[in-house]
């Protein structure tokens, strides 16, 4: 997994292929820490991609399956989370540990704006497409000017890594969009590989537990399954 | 146990005694394959459902939109939720696995022959069964694809002749809607325990038509150490994939919430149910699906009779080449019908569905007349 996407990150570069080969995404490396067989989250970087998320993503979009209070999984004490999300407004009352992340967005408001289509639930957006953090990192970073033989639709916007290249939704990200606490520079590369980070969490929260507790798990089977034979092979030699 | 506590429920319930007792000591053949220990791990592993399924029942809501948010509860907000439904949904992977390897050796090792024909037959029947509760588990989930599938097998069912359509009606409880998804759980779980029925009515069968062996040895040590095996082999497998892939085999698309107003643009099901979903979709229109089906199991039911080979003989090598490259055009077939429609893939379904009743209908009956002895 991990070498597949740097291969490709490596050929995609030098050949021009694929139009997402910006010249910004040199500087992002296009791999999470999360990929692979026992990667595990960059908590550092899911706490920048919550920023990108609260302050962009968070006015048009909801993640409603997660609560404030799950932050604390982004390395955060129950505090700072508090501290975080002080001025976090939802329907003009401050948000609480237990609400969920709402988008700001009514529906009805959201259909008339973006001409009938709705920004969905990232809830799942991750889990719920093929190449799942990469794609949203290159959809994020995939807007251009269309082609000249390509007509757009009425308020859409050309974009490469988007199935049909027509998108409803404006281009979210721009540099110094945010400012990040622990001084990384803001690039809308950076920014979209923080925020598919974090999203990537929001999909699929357990995988840390999941990978931690399966390693002991399968050592220890592996274990036992010797012991197993071993002891067949024990109770079984006068058999043959 | 201590031997006191031994006499007393002797004494009080001697029927757990003696069956304690003499399946401990039941003489069973001394040369056995791994693999003899499959049905012994289908059944455990169905167990095994049907406890993580009691489990994750106690939280998910048997209705149409709010079914995935409760399995997003448990997922999410249940302790260790995440757990149990990675072990029902990859348990499910594991049965499947496994019944399919059953069917695949009991066609390479001829076992479905006479007298072998009613325990083929059971293990037909539980595929079957275990089609349909699949398919119903995945429905239950009422997401982003099943949803659209579960609709278009109820329109299927609308459109029916009276007599399936009353079958059909009983299981999928008419058009889709409200109480839909409360039908089709109580079904998943009663099927689920019509077919560890059958897999007794199996199990019985294959003692009846077991030919003693000429050396024996005792159930216990010598099975259990040898089962034992098998099952850590099976249970490694098992934990490798529910840590590391738990969504092996399923279509992404359909981790997102069921959207009524948007068909998605792949609509693969789990691998398990690809053998069916590539029959139903082999021939046109909702008849011809129905057909293919039947048709494709109807062949698998006729082996004992399709098989010319004389009483006792075993199978030669061109029929087990045969079965090897029948498995094989099987394989092709789901990997077809995962890519979704287009023009080759229509041909290459038919070239694929071909192949195998020609396998049936006519290749076993020459290759077995041919390997006479
Ligand atoms: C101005 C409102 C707005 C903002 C801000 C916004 N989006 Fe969107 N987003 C939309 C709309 C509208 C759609 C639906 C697009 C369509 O259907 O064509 C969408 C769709 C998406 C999709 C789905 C693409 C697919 O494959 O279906 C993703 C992923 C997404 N947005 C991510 C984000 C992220 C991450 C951010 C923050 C960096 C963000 N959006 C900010 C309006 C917005």
């Amino acid at each position: 997994m991990k070498f597949g996407i740097f291969a490709a990150a490596l050929l995609a570069a030098p050949l021009g292929f694929g139009a997402t080969a910006h010249a910004e995404d040199t500087l992002v490396p296009l791999h999470w820490q999360s990929q692979g067989t026992f990667g595990s989250y960059d908590q550092a970087a899911l706490q920048r991609g919550f920023l990108v998320y609260q302050t962009v993503c968070a006015s048009c979009h909801s993640a409603s399956a997660v609560h404030y209070r799950d932050l604390t999984a982004l390395g955060l004490t129950t505090e700072q989370v508090a501290d975080l999300i002080a001025n976090i407004k939802q329907d003009n009352q401050p948000v609480t540990l237990n609400s969920r992340l709402i988008g700001a967005l009514p529906k009805a408001q959201a259909a008339a704006t973006f001409g009938g289509a709705i920004p969905p639930d990232l809830s799942n957006m991750v889990a719920a497409r093929p190449k799942g953090v990469a794609y949203v990192y290159h959809l994020l970073t995939g807007y251009q000017p269309a082609p000249a033989d390509v007509t757009l639709m009425a308020k859409h916007y050309y974009n490469a890594a988007y199935p049909g290249n027509q998108i409803a939704m404006p281009a979210p990200l721009t540099d110094n969009a945010v400012t990040y606490a622990d001084g990384t520079k803001a690039t809308t590369a950076q920014e979209a590989s923080d925020v598919a980070a974090f999203l990537s969490w929001v999909s699929d929260p357990n995988l840390d537990a999941r990978r931690q507790i399966g390693l002991r798990a399968v050592i220890f089977l592996i274990f036992l399954t010797l012991l197993a034979i071993a002891t067949k092979r024990k109770i079984w030699r006068d058999v043959g | 146990m201590s031997d006191q506590t031994k006499t007393w429920l002797g004494s009080r319930l001697p029927i757990a005694h003696n069956i304690g007792n003499q399946l401990s000591r039941k003489p069973l053949a001394a040369n056995q394959p791994y693999l003899a220990a499959l049905g012994m791990l289908i059944t455990a592993t169905l167990l095994f459902l049907v406890l993580s399924g009691v489990v994750l029942s106690a939280y998910y809501v048997a209705a149409e939109h709010r079914a995935f948010q409760s399995i997003q509860l448990i997922m999410r907000d249940v302790n260790d939720g995440w757990l149990i439904r990675s072990f029902h949904a990859t348990g499910t992977t594991m049965l499947f696995a496994a019944v399919y390897l059953a069917i695949f050796r009991a066609l390479v090792t001829g076992s479905y022959r006479l007298p072998g024909e009613l325990v083929w037959s059971l293990k037909l029947v539980f595929l079957l069964l275990m089609l349909l509760v699949g398919y119903l588990g995945y429905a239950m989930q009422d997401s982003a694809v099943s949803y659209w599938s579960l609709h278009g097998v109820v329109q299927t069912g609308a459109g029916l002749a009276s007599f399936p359509a009353n079958i059909f009606n009983w299981v999928f409880g008419g058009p889709a809607g409200p109480g839909t998804l409360t039908r089709l759980a109580v079904m998943h779980g009663l099927l689920t325990f019509i077919a560890l029925g059958v897999l007794a009515l199996h199990y019985f069968a294959k003692q009846a038509i077991t030919p003693p062996a000429e050396k024996t040895v005792p159930l216990h040590p010598y099975y259990t150490s040898h089962h034992f095996v098998a099952a850590g082999v099976y249970v490694l497998l098992f934990a490798v994939l529910v840590f590391f892939a738990p969504h092996l085999g399923e279509n992404p698309l359909n981790q997102a919430p069921a959207n009524p107003l948007l068909v998605p643009a792949v609509t693969t099901p789990p691998w398990y149910l690809l053998p069916a979903t590539a029959l139903t979709h082999a021939l046109p229109g909702t008849n011809g699906g129905i057909i293919a089906f039947i048709a494709a199991f109807a062949v698998l039911f006729g082996m004992p009779w399709l098989d010319r080979s004389a009483p006792g003989a075993r199978p030669g090598f061109l029929y087990k080449l045969l079965v090897v490259v029948l498995a094989l055009d099987v394989i092709a077939l789901c990997l077809v019908a995962a890519a979704g429609p287009s023009t080759i893939n229509a041909v290459l379904t038919i070239v694929f569905i071909g192949w195998y009743f020609l396998h049936f209908l006519v290749l076993t009956p020459l290759a077995t007349a041919r390997e006479l002895n």
